[in-house]
């Protein structure tokens, strides 16, 4: 295949022998070098049937690569390599390999949803870059990305309570993400909450924060909603033919 | 002055004009060089028609079966025309099969001729036979003997259909779209899915013209529950390891060479003008359009009108046409022709 742009050409895929005779001819050195073929034969074509298994994925297959979604989008504006479209597509054709290399920046989703507004396909380009990302996790690919983690420690909450307390939901996020809990931007929201925030509703903060209270009869729902979730996990991970589910016991700390 | 109305051609346009003309009392000659009548859906064994779903032997059988009980219609296949001369009002045929036609006006419905993918040597067409035709895939479908590999007899895992085979190419004189291919390759698709769930099917394409309504009950439909994959590349070049096709090509948008393999390959063949379009032209005394269809005189005033005064055309023998297509101007080339016969009469 010709070479069509110069970007294409990839280091590892350059090839110079130091010692090389061709016919008689001396071309050692940088006279061999030559430009190895990118043929890619390792297609993996289940990849679109297992992103499709993930929340957001589901449509994935209607994306007839229109690029409304990328030339929307917020965090592409900002960083050229944050292409919605094209990842979309590399998981249609199982480029797992090609994915692979922007594997560290699909997670910058910010959901603003712009794609998912303008998209003619009704693809959903929002929920299925959560899907990408959260298929890389599972594939061992990229740990776990905050936004995930977040994700995790505030529906623990609402599941083991049946209410969010957002001092406990940051303190966690931030313990688990190694963040440090004494953060310039916290502070000062915090020292403005107590400056601008009218008594009874800060009392109430408080008392929330100290008590930590349940929703009432919480526990059936909690039983429920914990079943529930631990089966789609376990559907998820055999999707991708992972084996046994992580228990949410390994990935959540007690109430 | 002669009220018979010649029809030449005997596919889905002719049929149409035939039935027409026999529904208002008109008596019409309808000769056909094939040995039966019903045209490329029938002499090509197509399967289930676009966009009806039909089976091809029903629906265009159906017509065949029409015309041939009908009193008005006299049929002679295995025939050509020979001479046509006169004018509007009176014209006289000579057959191939020494029968001599008096008509007032006459039809040409002579239709297309399909691409010979030999044209395309690259695309691997008669060198491997693992690579077939759109038209080899429909008589697989209607044959019921299933979407099979001809080397072998295996079902496919993954089959390539390649579109715009024989059409929008330059290379090879050709500069039209042969305009029903998309859809028909994406309703071929989605038959081979259904036979064949477990085999992948991918559509290289450089534009899809799932024109009109056709959008949604064959591209997206395809996309959506049968899950054909369309790549945007025109292939390069179909070869073979061996065991496999190797399909090389440009993955445009990701700017990558793809090379693929491939149990089956099907070229999504164009219509190209017939064959006999300059015999045809010659006896006729009808003009060709530059791409070597059947000239129409004007678009919007009297429809179907050649460059021939009392001779009229419909059909894909006017560029490529879909069947319904077809119908229609068979249905308006009777009329015309009707026109031309009752303004013959008022000049007699
Ligand atoms: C693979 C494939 C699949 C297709 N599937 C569909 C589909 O699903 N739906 C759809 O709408 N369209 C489909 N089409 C298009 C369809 O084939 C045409 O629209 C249709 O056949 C045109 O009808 P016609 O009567 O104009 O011409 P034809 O069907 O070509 O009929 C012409 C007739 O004229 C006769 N003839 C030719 N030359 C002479 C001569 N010199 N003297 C006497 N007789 C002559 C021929 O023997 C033939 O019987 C498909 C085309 C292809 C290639
Ligand atoms: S939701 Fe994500 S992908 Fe969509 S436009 Fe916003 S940042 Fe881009
Ligand atoms: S806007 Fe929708 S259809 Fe267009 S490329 Fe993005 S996801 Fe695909
Ligand atoms: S209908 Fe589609 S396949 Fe056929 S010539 Fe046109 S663009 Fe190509």
């Amino acid at each position: 295949m010709p070479i069509h742009e110069k970007e294409l050409i990839r280091p590892e895929d350059l090839r110079t022998h130091e010692q090389l005779t061709v016919d008689g001819v001396d071309v050692s050195g940088h006279w061999s070098t030559f430009i190895r073929s990118r043929v890619v034969t390792d297609y993996n074509e289940a990849m679109q049937e297992e992103v499709a298994a993930l929340p957001g994925g589901e449509f994935i297959h209607r994306c007839w690569q229109c690029g409304s979604c990328t030339n929307a989008c917020t965090v592409n504006a900002v960083n050229p390599d944050f292409n919605p479209r094209f990842w979309i597509y590399l998981v249609r054709m199982g480029m797992e390999a090609e994915l692979l290399r922007d594997k560290d920046i699909v997670w910058q989703c910010v959901s603003c949803n712009k794609c998912t507004h303008i998209c003619p396909r009704d693809v959903n380009p929002e929920g299925v870059m959560k899907a990408i990302s959260h298929w890389l996790e599972l594939k061992g690919h990229t740990p776990k990305s905050p936004a995930m983690v977040f994700d995790e420690v505030f529906s623990d909450q609402v599941i083991r309570r049946g209410k969010i307390e957002d001092g406990r939901t940051i303190r966690r996020f931030f313990a688990r993400t190694g963040q440090a809990l004494q953060q310039d931007w916290l502070i000062e929201m915090a020292k403005r909450l107590v400056r601008h925030l009218p008594i009874g509703l800060l009392a109430r903060l408080g008392f929330s924060a100290a008590i930590a209270p349940r929703t009432r009869d919480w526990s059936r729902a909690r039983a429920a909603i914990e079943e529930y979730v631990q089966a789609e996990h376990a559907a998820q991970r055999s999707a991708l033919g992972l084996d046994a589910p992580d228990s949410p016991a390994t990935t959540r700390e007690g109430a | 002055m002669n009220d018979s109305i010649l029809i030449v051609g005997g596919g889905p346009a002719g049929l149409a004009a035939a039935h027409a003309l026999a529904r208002v009392g008109r008596h019409s000659v309808l000769i056909d060089k094939a040995e039966r009548l019903g045209g490329a859906p029938i002499l090509s064994g197509y399967a289930k028609l676009v966009p009806s779903g039909e089976w091809a032997k029903d629906a265009i059988g159906g017509m065949v079966e029409r015309v041939r009980g009908d009193s008005l219609v006299e049929v002679h296949t295995g025939a050509t025309v020979r001479s046509f001369d006169g004018s509007p009002g009176d014209f006289t045929a000579q057959l191939s099969d020494g029968a001599t036609v008096r008509a007032g006006a006459a039809i040409l419905a002579t239709g297309f001729t399909h691409f010979d993918s030999l044209n395309k040597p690259e695309w691997g067409f008669g060198t491997f036979p693992d690579v077939v035709t759109t038209t080899q895939v429909e008589q697989m479908i209607s044959s019921g003997r299933g979407v099979r590999c001809p080397s072998d007899g295996r079902k496919p895992q993954r089959v390539a259909i390649l579109l715009c085979v024989g059409s929008r190419d330059r290379q090879i004189g050709r500069e039209w779209c042969s305009k029903i291919c998309c859809t028909v390759s994406a309703n071929l698709a989605m038959e081979i899915r259904e036979e064949l769930p477990d085999c992948h099917v991918y559509i290289y394409y450089m534009d899809i013209r799932t024109f009109g309504l056709y959008e949604t009950k064959y591209y997206w439909r395809s996309q959506e529950e049968f899950k054909i994959k369309y790549i945007k590349a025109r292939i390069a070049e179909v070869t073979s390891d061996g065991t496999k096709l190797i399909v090389k090509g440009e993955d445009t948008l990701v700017k990558r060479p793809v090379t693929i393999p491939f149990d089956l390959v099907v070229h999504a063949i164009g219509m190209d003008p017939n064959l006999d379009n300059k015999t045809i032209a010659s006896t006729f005394g009808v003009e060709l359009e530059p791409h070597g269809y059947l000239a129409r005189r004007n678009t919007y005033g009297n429809m179907a009108e050649t460059t021939r005064a009392g001779v009229f055309v419909a059909g894909a023998a006017t560029g490529p046409e879909t069947i319904d297509d077809s119908i229609g101007q068979g249905h308006a080339a009777a009329l015309s022709a009707l026109g031309s016969l009752g303004a013959a009469k008022a000049t007699a």
